[in-house]
């Protein structure tokens, strides 16, 4: 699935829960707060400071929630898998690109043609990494100096670049257009500035940028 | 109230100490226990108006797009010294001081265990607090690598300057004042406890800071182990382009990063707890469970790093997911028992039962949110976006800060002797707690929107101008609450209303002795209550009134 699918699942469940239990606590608060002023009670609403069988079976609830949350946390996490996005046996990539992030632009190589894309980012001169719509895109991710961050807001993804290590991003864009993406991991002065977009063309465009070594489509 | 402006100084008060003589030196090399508590959260609240003051730049910087109220390099020095200033030199060392002040008293002994080594402790924390800052009087400025300082940023390759080098030796000096602090109140209360004070009477807010303080002992050794690792870095930059040395020190960073998150919870909940059960006039609900679940908090939190390192990409998602969303029931049980307190008493509400009322529901958002964070699916959009700064905001902003604030206004009768202004109090509070919820709700939105934190200035298209405004606003709104709190406390202090021994109708010990406490807490005047429960003081009043209704 998607990133952007299985965030928009994961959040509005979880904040459907969330709302529920603030709702509660709220309710529960505002409420001994408008009944219990001192000047409305003489006396105590309960004496009792515990109640061991009460608060038991309220212990065995919430690990029944913690239960479920965690089987949810799993579910997707299992469906991104890892964070990686998709598996590596599903399709062979139709696009590998590596992306190596220094301060402060990116690099998109494109494994098995001769394609570079880079930029000027600080000057307003921002990378575009073409890739073809509805087919697995490979996104192997490097840095060439400190810990940096690959974000695509729009599509709920993000995955770190680290000097010497390679991380792997692997993503379905199903429509053709343009999208921002950043670097959310701070990397010094131009951390603000590091932006890329990432261009989605159908996969004769695709081949066609390949083959004209890279140029505008 | 019980306490009035123009009495004279009440008979039960033991002669004040203002007048002795070395008074400054009797302070700076002092022994007490009391003292060495109050010149630390004193020293943290001080620090704290600093940290404020660069959080209102960073707001007035980020109110409208492209500003330049501060140069970029600025603005990434004052984010890194807001951040560690209140995470190293603020929120921890005012929890850990709150804890050195209070124990003793709430357990009825005379002084700290080993006196002198906390003393030592104080002075070196203030000693890292001053190298930090003084990082700004260096030509290269402060430090600039934002609060964890991950390498191979934070080496000298990235961020040369002396400001690097003096905010790691900051932080490991005001780290080891708190690991050896920590220690010293945890061996008070492991072996200085009144008669008849067991361990399971101690008070709700000594089981906070000794759960605390066991985190404290687990935790820092690592933050000295990582910011020994960085010092290498200063040296030997290249150890850091191997990927290991990168997340190996993540690993031990945050081996101490997220436990410390509680050491900035625990005594502020215990605080609030305190305050609630006090103001609720009844026992705190749930003591048992209350304890049982402190520690388990404890123990969960020293296995739950990885989810600050979901995105890295080599942390473990199943397991770090599984421990982080398991804190839900510690978490759980506590709400509940505060929440019972309050729907079983007879409630009153001065100041410091305001901000723990407020800290309840606050607290809840950083905390529901904080399930989001722990879900790995989530966590790839929402980790180092406004979402997260927000989320830890609300925990540690409007949720540990309100239940500091809660502390402050009920233990202060106890510390000088003084009644705060309830009126003053009030706006303070009222202001916070409308500024708070302006300056980090509309934060969740940015992060959503696709703001990454740390950035120092946006575009007009972006479409991050409204949400900055509003919270911009909010943060103009806190400041002017910590300059009415700055104000109390000058009028309290210069035309002072005398508080009587117990002006709250308290349930622990502190409250049995006079306001402040004789130099070794409890005297022949004010000797030490039998101790039956976990809230000695409402025993006593019980009996009393009993007493009294068999009389008639």
């Amino acid at each position: 699935m998607p990133f952007r699918n299985v965030f928009d699942q994961a959040l509005t469940l979880w904040s459907a829960i969330a709302a529920v239990v603030f709702f509660l606590v709220s309710i529960i608060l505002l409420g001994a707060i408008a009944r219990n002023r001192a000047n409305r009670r003489d006396t105590l609403p309960f004496q009792a400071s515990k109640n061991t069988p009460l608060e038991l079976g309220y212990v065995v609830a919430l690990a029944l929630i913690v239960g479920g949350l965690v089987f949810g946390s799993f579910l997707w996490n299992s469906r991104l898998h890892d964070g990686v996005g998709l598996a590596q046996a599903e399709t062979a990539p139709a696009a590998r690109i590596n992306v190596t992030a220094y301060r402060w632009c990116w690099e998109f190589a494109y494994q098995g043609a001769p394609v570079r894309v880079t930029g000027e980012c600080s000057t307003g001169d921002f990378p575009t990494v073409v890739v073809p719509a509805g087919q697995p895109v490979e996104f192997d991710l490097t840095s060439q100096d400190v810990v940096h961050a690959f974000w695509l807001p729009d599509f709920a993804a993000k995955r770190d670049a680290y000097p010497d290590h390679i991380n792997t991003l692997r993503m379905i864009f199903p429509q053709q257009g343009r999208w921002r993406g950043r670097c959310s991991e701070y990397c010094g002065t131009h951390h603000m500035t590091m932006d890329f977009y990432v261009q989605v063309v159908s996969p004769a465009q695709y081949q066609q940028f390949l083959h004209s070594g890279g140029a505008g489509v | 109230m019980t306490a009035t402006a123009d009495r004279p100084v009440p008979l039960e008060v033991e002669p004040r100490r203002r007048g002795q003589p070395g008074s400054i030196v009797g302070w700076l090399a002092s022994t007490d226990h009391k003292r060495i508590g109050l010149l630390t959260v004193g020293t943290a609240l001080l620090l704290m108006l600093v940290a404020g003051g660069l959080a209102l730049t960073i707001r007035g910087q980020l109110a409208q797009p492209q500003l330049h109220v501060l140069t970029t390099d600025r603005y990434d020095q004052f984010f890194t010294i807001h951040g560690s200033l209140m995470i190293y030199m603020v929120m921890t060392p005012f929890a850990i001081g709150m804890g050195l002040y209070l124990v003793p008293l709430q357990i009825g002994a005379p002084n700290v265990a080993a006196p002198r080594t906390t003393m030592f402790a104080y002075w070196l924390y203030v000693t890292g607090a001053v190298a930090m800052l003084s990082g700004f009087f260096t030509d290269s400025g402060a430090a600039d690598h934002g609060w964890y300082a991950y390498p191979p940023l934070a080496t000298s390759r990235y961020t040369p300057g002396q400001g690097v080098e003096l905010w790691i030796v900051g932080v490991a000096l005001a780290g080891l004042g708190m690991l050896i602090m920590a220690g010293t109140v945890l061996w008070t209360v492991l072996l200085k406890r009144a008669p008849g004070m067991t361990m399971l009477r101690l008070p709700v807010f000594s089981w906070s800071v000794v759960a605390s303080n066991l985190m404290v002992i687990g935790a820092f050794p690592a933050l000295l182990a990582a910011v020994g690792i960085l010092a290498v870095g200063r040296v030997r930059p290249n150890l850091f382009t191997h990927n290991q040395w990168n997340i190996g020190y993540q690993d031990v960073f945050w081996f101490f990063g997220h436990p410390v998150v509680y050491v900035m919870f625990f005594p502020y909940v215990g605080a609030a707890a305190e305050v609630l059960a006090t103001f609720a006039s009844r026992k705190f609900f749930g003591y048992k469970f209350f304890v049982i679940s402190q520690l388990l908090f404890a123990a969960l939190s020293m296995s739950v790093w990885g989810h600050h390192m979901f995105t890295t990409g080599q942390s473990s998602n199943y397991y770090f997911s599984l421990t982080s969303i398991a804190l839900v029931i510690p978490a759980g049980i506590e709400y509940f028992d505060m929440l019972a307190t309050l729907v079983g008493g007879r409630l009153r509400f001065p100041t410091a039962m305001c901000f723990a009322l407020a800290f309840i529901p606050q607290f809840l958002v950083g905390g529901l949110t904080g399930i989001m964070s722990g879900t790995p699916a989530l966590d790839y959009q929402i980790q180092d976006s406004y979402f997260l700064v927000g989320h830890w905001h609300y925990t540690l902003a409007a949720g540990s800060l309100f239940g500091l604030f809660a502390g402050v206004y009920f233990w202060f009768p106890k510390a000088t002797g003084r009644m705060l202004r309830e009126g003053l109090g009030k706006v303070h509070f009222w202001l916070w707690f409308i500024g708070t919820n302006l300056t980090f709700l509309p934060m969740f939105w940015l992060g959503f929107h696709g703001m990454p934190r740390r950035i120092p200035t946006y575009l007009p298209s972006d479409g991050f101008t409204t949400e900055n405004l509003i919270s911009s606003i909010g943060a103009a709104l806190l400041g002017l609450g910590a300059m009415v709190f700055m104000l109390n406390v000058a009028e309290s202090l210069g035309r002072p209303r005398f508080a009587d021994p117990d002006p709250w109708e308290g349930h622990t010990l502190e409250w049995a002795t006079s306001s402040p406490p004789p130099t070794f807490n409890f005297s022949a005047r004010y000797p030490v209550p039998p101790v039956h429960s976990y809230a000695p003081l409402l025993d006593l009043r019980k009996e009393r009134e009993q007493a009294q209704l068999g009389v008639r």
